[in-house]
């Protein structure tokens, strides 16, 4: 018998369930209010559990690590953006804390099932799925599932439990435990830091929720009219570049400032620019745009494949990061190529950026006769293609390049760890950090490695604050404001492309919160919050065996400017004074240890 | 003074084309003279002398400037680019 459940906070249903995989058990566990009022859910509310599940000392891989699912105060409401969950794991990758986000039906579904998170433990004896119907938990086999593609297993469990199922899955390379394996829902991926091998580890193929029970919110009618104000913003100037052209046109403007990751890294402009830009894409073919479950923005810009034995193919997402990395930074400038090996990463469920940093990587290494696989050259796109598909089904060179950049180069010695494009093992998103110094810091200091997403540094070396090429110490504390900012938009969750219509982020999010819960926010509190869930992250690492020395750059940005810009670069000490006036401005050691409780 | 104007995203998209020139010894003066030429980027990037919230200059490549005052010289070139640089 579940125990019943205390009358929650509005927006929450005060619990999570927790699923004992090995056992085939699940237990309900209540959410103190003080637990989330001070991590509120999403990012943070995953950390925090991860914490008390001691998680941060488990080997990734191992039955003992948990993974969470975790909804937020805010799914279900009519705010626009806000159907996202977290997966919140320690990282096969790097070691480290991850947190992933992904939209749409499961985030809406897996809170009507009455939690605010699952939290999945242990084993399943045999490939499985884990449905959670309601409050009703039970293990299936994945029988035939097992190896299929994203896309067909979730097809295949609609079909075998019902279409009001909400299925996230893993492919074939979570199965195979690929260090960078995605966990896949609905065209939207929880893409960085291998999640996906840990729920492979896990022997879960899919989880499929479905539920009935709704959260109140303390103020229904203040909420349907903030949630209309909002909504008519994103219509506005603020979105107008994510609806119109989607994030890839950032690729000309970053190409233009010698700061477009080429070639490994080895040069800061591409050639083939041009040719693979939305501009020029949105030309060349047809271009469909779509949105997240609940979202007004709608910055999915879907590019027409062609035809393919006389049938029109699935059309492809494209989005800046996954642009740079199979593109420019392979050296790749065919469209058709960068959007079959796009459309193969979200089937195979690998991250687009580690799988084309560390196919880069792998190119360069083989150039210089340190990897035994000649026909990986840069430029090549059937290579490309051909390594994707190695890393997916295992094969060839596919187990190497599965480690991600950081091992394989370990493997490799030479020193061509100075050149892997990685932080703490995460490889990096596409911004030269020598040509955009705070993002530098950014990457340098993210609690789980090279990271965009968590740490919005970039928006400083975009203003007048700094000269982005020569940053010096007082960006720190810019770089804090934006890394806050995102631990609050990932833990109440709402879309990072929302931020630019709030005039003033932390009040706002302080109006919504109380408008959803009745809680008596303040914008100081939420600073508070913010503060708490990074240094919870930090938390978790130093339990999971983190340095000071990790937090850095490969030595090739520290010791060589952008080839194509002379003035784009960063010295060791340079960097060093960055971290060391982050851990002070944080309040913590100068080498970013935490104070002592 | 006759500047180069590069223009990307949204910018390019209202304005038609990739490249133009205006006059201006100011950024304020080379705004006025682009949203002249283009009306479509005065309705949404540039508001008479001042960038629109959400969208940016910058100078040579370089550093990135959008106080109205901004001196600029003879020769310069401009990127004018929406704000928002996340992926
Ligand atoms: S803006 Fe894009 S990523 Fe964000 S919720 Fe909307 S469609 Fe999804």
């Amino acid at each position: 018998m579940m125990p019943k459940k205390n009358e929650p906070t509005p927006g929450y249903h005060g619990c999570y369930l927790r699923v004992d995989l090995s056992g085939n058990t699940s237990q309900r566990i209540s959410l103190s209010e003080s637990m989330l009022r001070e991590y509120l859910g999403g990012s943070g509310l995953g950390v925090a559990l991860l914490l008390a599940e001691e998680t941060a000392i488990a080997d990734p891989l191992s039955a003992e690590a948990a993974i969470a699912f975790v909804f937020s105060p805010l799914v279900g409401s009519p705010l626009t953006t806000s159907a996202k969950f977290a997966v919140v794991s320690k990282s096969p990758l790097t070691g480290r804390i991850n947190d992933s986000l992904a939209s749409s039906g499961f985030a809406l579904a897996g809170k009507r099932t009455g939690h605010d998170a699952l939290v999945l433990v242990g084993r399943a004896t045999a490939p499985s799925i884990l449905v959670i119907d309601d409050e009703q938990m039970r293990l299936e086999p994945a029988g035939e599932l097992w190896g299929m593609t994203n896309s067909e297993a979730q097809r295949r469990v609609r079909e075998r439990l019902g279409l009001d199922f909400q299925v996230a899955t893993i492919g074939p390379a979570g199965e195979r435990l690929v260090r960078f394996a995605t966990i896949s829902h609905d065209g939207r991926h929880a893409g960085r830091g291998g999640s996906g091998a840990v729920l492979g580890a896990k022997n879960i193929k899919a989880i499929a929720v479905r539920g009935s029970q709704q959260c109140g919110w303390a103020d229904p009618t203040g909420l349907a009219q903030f949630a209309k104000q909002l909504s008519e913003k994103t219509f506005g100037p603020a979105t107008a570049k994510y609806r119109e052209l989607g994030t890839a046109s950032n690729l000309l403007v970053f190409n233009r400032l010698n700061v477009l990751p080429t070639r490994n890294f080895q040069q800061g402009t591409f050639s083939g620019a041009n040719r693979l830009s939305p501009e020029q894409l949105g030309t060349a073919r047809e271009r469909t745009r779509t949105s997240c479950a609940a979202c007004t923005i709608g910055c999915e810009h879907i590019y027409s494949l062609g035809t393919k034995n006389g049938k029109k193919s699935d059309g492809v997402r494209l989005e800046y990061e996954n642009l740079f990395a199979l593109g420019p930074l392979c050296e790749v400038d065919d469209p058709d190529v960068v959007l079959k090996s796009s459309q193969r990463c979200d089937e195979l469920g690998i991250d687009t950026i580690s799988a084309g940093g560390t196919i880069a990587f792998a190119m360069e290494c083989a150039e210089r006769g340190y990897l035994d696989a000649p026909w990986l050259r840069f430029g090549e796109g059937p290579a490309l293609l051909r390594a994707l598909e190695e890393i997916g089904t295992g094969t060839g060179i596919g187990p190497q390049l599965a480690q991600g950049s950081r091992r394989l180069a370990l493997e490799l010695g030479h020193d061509t760890i100075d050149f892997a494009p990685q932080v703490k093992g995460l490889e990096l998103p596409g911004y030269d950090p020598r040509g955009l110094q705070t993002m530098a810091l950014g990457f340098a200091v993210g609690p789980r490695g090279a990271d965009h997403n968590r740490s919005g540094a970039y928006e400083v070396d975009f203003s007048e604050a700094v000269d982005r090429r020569n940053v010096g110490p007082e960006a720190a504390a810019l770089a804090i404001e934006t890394e806050d900012r995102a631990a609050l938009m990932d833990s109440l969750i709402l879309c990072k492309f929302l931020r630019g219509v709030f005039a003033d982020f932390f009040s706002e999010a302080a109006e919504m919160l109380q408008l959803v819960t009745g809680w008596e926010v303040s914008a100081d509190e939420l600073r508070t919050t913010a503060q708490r869930i990074v240094t919870a992250k930090k938390r978790f690492n130093i339990l999971a065996g983190w340095t000071p020395a990790e937090d850095t750059l490969p030595k090739r940005m520290l010791h060589q400017p952008i080839a194509d810009d002379p003035q784009a670069k960063l010295s060791p000490e340079q960097l060093q004074k960055l971290v060391t006036a982050y851990n002070i401005a944080r309040g913590w050691s100068p080498e970013g240890w935490l104070p002592e409780p | 003074m006759l500047v180069t104007v590069e223009l990307f995203g949204i910018p390019r998209m209202r304005a038609g084309v990739a490249k133009t020139t205006a006059e201006g010894a100011c950024l304020g003066e080379v705004l006025d003279s682009l949203a002249r030429q283009f009306p479509a980027l005065a309705e949404d990037c540039i508001d008479g002398h001042c960038l629109r919230p959400g969208y940016t200059v910058n100078l040579r490549g370089e550093r990135f400037v959008t106080d109205p005052k901004t001196p600029i010289a003879d020769g310069d070139t401009l990127l004018l680019l929406t704000l928002d640089a996340g992926g």
